[in-house]
């Protein structure tokens, strides 16, 4: 893909006009799950063929959304009377404010945070209400690896629904090299309007998305990234635009803002504060930013980025010894199940 | 812009070399498609079984789906060759021997619209009509809804489609996708005996699903393919071998609780499927039909379908 294609599927720059150009433009961004937002922003001047795709794309968001507020209804339900009012993270805090990073975009699990010390009775409640771990992570070693080193509790599907609901007690793994202030994150959430679920304040939102996409993975989803942050920024008053890296260094998330920062300046020219040598926050190393400039334009190659991309992402995630460990069980656990598995076509 | 031909009409160096391009146009009904395939059972297969529709073969317009045949792996291009459709997203598809690289065109290009498509409400169904009126035909597979179909447009009914009933929610009219009717075992030899050998496509046999052929869909179902049409008669065929024909009518509301789970795509919806959906069922008659051979589902349908108006 090109800058070119990023640029179009937010409206900075026009549709391509010859037909196999839109029409892989149109496959990349179905592929890379930003199909919705681009439907959006173009709704009004689609016609043909596109008007289809897109109207297609926004009754498939539609949907997205109907499922995410009836499950925020069933979460508030699930912990009426404890008081807690768990914040609720990416997709759904967009789709609970309205924002504009909300319009066309798919989610498909819930995303929320807890303080830690309501993680326990948030946990026990959800299971009253339905939701059950997935065989896959209910197991010893998955549970306690999940509580230990996590930032999250393994992934709860209700029974019935099916619905994913990821809670969250931390921003990022207990062990991350980055150390984002939870606290500080969580004291300045906003109640939304007469319920007990909460969002991050605007600012807040902004850095959190940063932090998910350059501190915590490897960039796996560059495009819906960066569209995601394009939106977040652009939806910002001036004055949030302005405390941004302030607020970033108070909240001990500096790098990953200023990486997405430098990525809203070079991938859509954004005008944006905190980019440039004399700015007070400074983003990822060159190598790290090439990595993933090469992934981004490169997705179905760009190997040594990507192994750039994945070392770093776990030399973030944890300390190189617990690492090996880790990966270890995981190895050895692989090779009982590919023992224990039957032979498919032996099967047949 | 290069306008629709034939596909028919298309030399085959051009044909292969613009489904090996990655930009074979194929407009069909409410969808079109992107094709790409590097692989000459595909061509002649759509050479033979989308003879009369329409295609270009620079593209000249985006499409709703675009399906690949590809080899699963590099590996299998070469050893034990195998073919999958990638219809650009992950699906449930499973490798298939070269040889029987039209069926997993057919079954790539069925899993790309019915998970794509939201549109349009959309339903495993066979549909004809006819100037008055359609009839859908709600049937699990096996259920003789092919054989019923291709039994029909011998009658003189118009094909709409025999694996997808689409139902318009602006307007709760069906609407036609006449692709290829897809017969399976003893309904090949059926359907040779009454539609003439002509019409069918050489039988592909050993394939997951037993011996497979395809009926084409005729140059006037084609064009006549973007006219909708109002549900009037709406039957759910059970076969049991030797047994006596019986139709049942159905309440409305049963009606629209067994199309329900039929549909790929009802849960995702909201109140536009609901509205489509009970519009649809509010303006046709509904059976449950039980027969043991082709003549006698015919018998019942006529019948039905006399009785309606048809």
């Amino acid at each position: 893909m090109t800058k070119a294609w990023l640029k179009s599927i937010v409206r900075q720059s026009p549709l391509p006009s010859d037909p196999e150009s839109l029409s892989d433009l149109v496959a990349f961004a179905e592929a890379h799950h930003v199909l919705g937002q681009m439907a959006t922003v173009w709704q009004n001047e689609a016609t043909g063929k596109l008007k289809d795709v897109f109207e297609n794309a926004a009754i498939r968001t539609a949907f997205d959304h109907r499922m995410l507020a009836f499950e925020m209804g069933r979460i508030e339900r699930a912990l009426h009377g404890t008081g807690i009012a768990p914040v609720l993270l990416k997709g759904g805090a967009y789709v609970a404010l309205e924002l504009p990073a909300s319009e066309g975009r798919r989610v498909a699990d819930i995303d929320i945070l807890v303080a830690e010390d309501d993680l326990e009775q948030t946990e026990n409640r959800l299971k009253e209400a339905g939701w059950a771990f997935e065989e896959t992570t209910d197991n010893e070693y998955d549970q306690a690896y999940y509580r230990e080193f996590m930032h999250e509790l393994p992934p709860l599907r209700h029974i019935r629904r099916r619905t994913v609901v990821d809670v969250h007690h931390r921003i990022l793994p207990r062990t991350s090299r980055v150390l984002v202030k939870n606290d500080m994150l969580i004291d300045a959430a906003q109640h939304l309007k007469g319920r007990e679920l909460r969002t991050f304040q605007p600012v807040d939102l902004f850095i959190h998305s940063s932090v998910h996409s350059f501190a915590d993975g490897s960039f796996d989803t560059p495009a819906r990234s960066l569209v995601e942050l394009y939106f977040l920024f652009s939806g910002l008053s001036e004055a949030d635009k302005s405390a941004l890296a302030e607020r970033s260094v108070t909240v001990g998330a500096s790098m990953p803002v200023a990486t997405a920062l430098w990525a809203l300046n070079e991938f859509f020219g954004e005008k944006v504060p905190g980019v440039g040598a004399d700015s007070m926050i400074k983003p990822a190393s060159a190598l790290v930013r090439g990595a993933f400039r090469a992934k981004l334009e490169n997705i179905s190659g760009a190997y040594f980025a990507k192994l750039i991309l994945y070392v770093r992402s776990h030399y973030l995630r944890m300390p190189i010894p617990q690492l090996a460990l880790h990966l270890m069980r995981k190895a050895a656990r692989q090779l009982v199940n590919a023992v224990k598995r039957e032979d498919p076509l032996k099967s047949q | 812009m290069e306008h629709f031909r034939r596909l028919g009409d298309v030399p085959y160096p051009e044909l292969a070399q613009s489904l090996k391009d990655g930009c074979l146009e194929m407009s069909l009904g409410p969808f079109s498609k992107r094709l790409k395939a590097n692989n000459s059972q595909v061509t002649e297969f759509l050479q033979d079984a989308y003879r009369d529709v329409p295609v270009r073969t620079k593209l000249g317009d985006i499409t709703d789906v675009a399906v690949t045949i590809k080899s699963p792996s590099w590996f299998r291009q070469y050893v034990r060759r195998q073919v999958v459709a990638d219809p650009g997203f992950i699906v449930p598809a499973v490798p298939l021997p070269v040889r029987l690289s039209a069926l997993s065109f057919e079954m790539g290009l069925n899993l790309a619209v019915a998970l794509k498509c939201c549109r349009l409400v959309s339903f495993h169904a066979a549909v004809v009509g006819n100037e008055k009126g359609a009839i859908f035909i709600s049937a699990h597979s096996g259920g003789g809804k092919s054989t019923l179909a291709s039994a029909l447009m011998v009658e003189g009914y118009r094909l709409f489609s025999d694996e997808f009933g689409l139902l318009d929610m602006s307007n709760s009219l069906l609407v036609p996708y006449p692709r290829p009717v897809s017969l399976k075992g003893d309904s090949i030899n059926i359907v040779r005996d009454f539609t003439g050998a002509d019409w069918l496509t050489p039988v592909l046999s050993d394939t997951p699903k037993g011996d497979i052929a395809y009926r084409r869909a005729r140059p006037s179902d084609i064009e006549e393919a973007d006219k909708k049409l109002s549900s009037k008669l709406i039957v759910f065929p059970v076969f049991t071998k030797g047994a006596r024909p019986v139709a049942k009518e159905l309440a409305k509301s049963e009606a629209l609780m067994r199309l329900i789970p039929s549909s790929t795509n009802y849960h995702l919806l909201g109140q536009g499927g609901f509205e489509a959906l009970t519009a649809m069922v509010a303006g046709a008659r509904s059976y449950e039909i039980q027969y043991g051979n082709t003549d006698d589902s015919m018998k019942i349908v006529k019948d039905l379908a006399a009785g309606v108006g048809l």
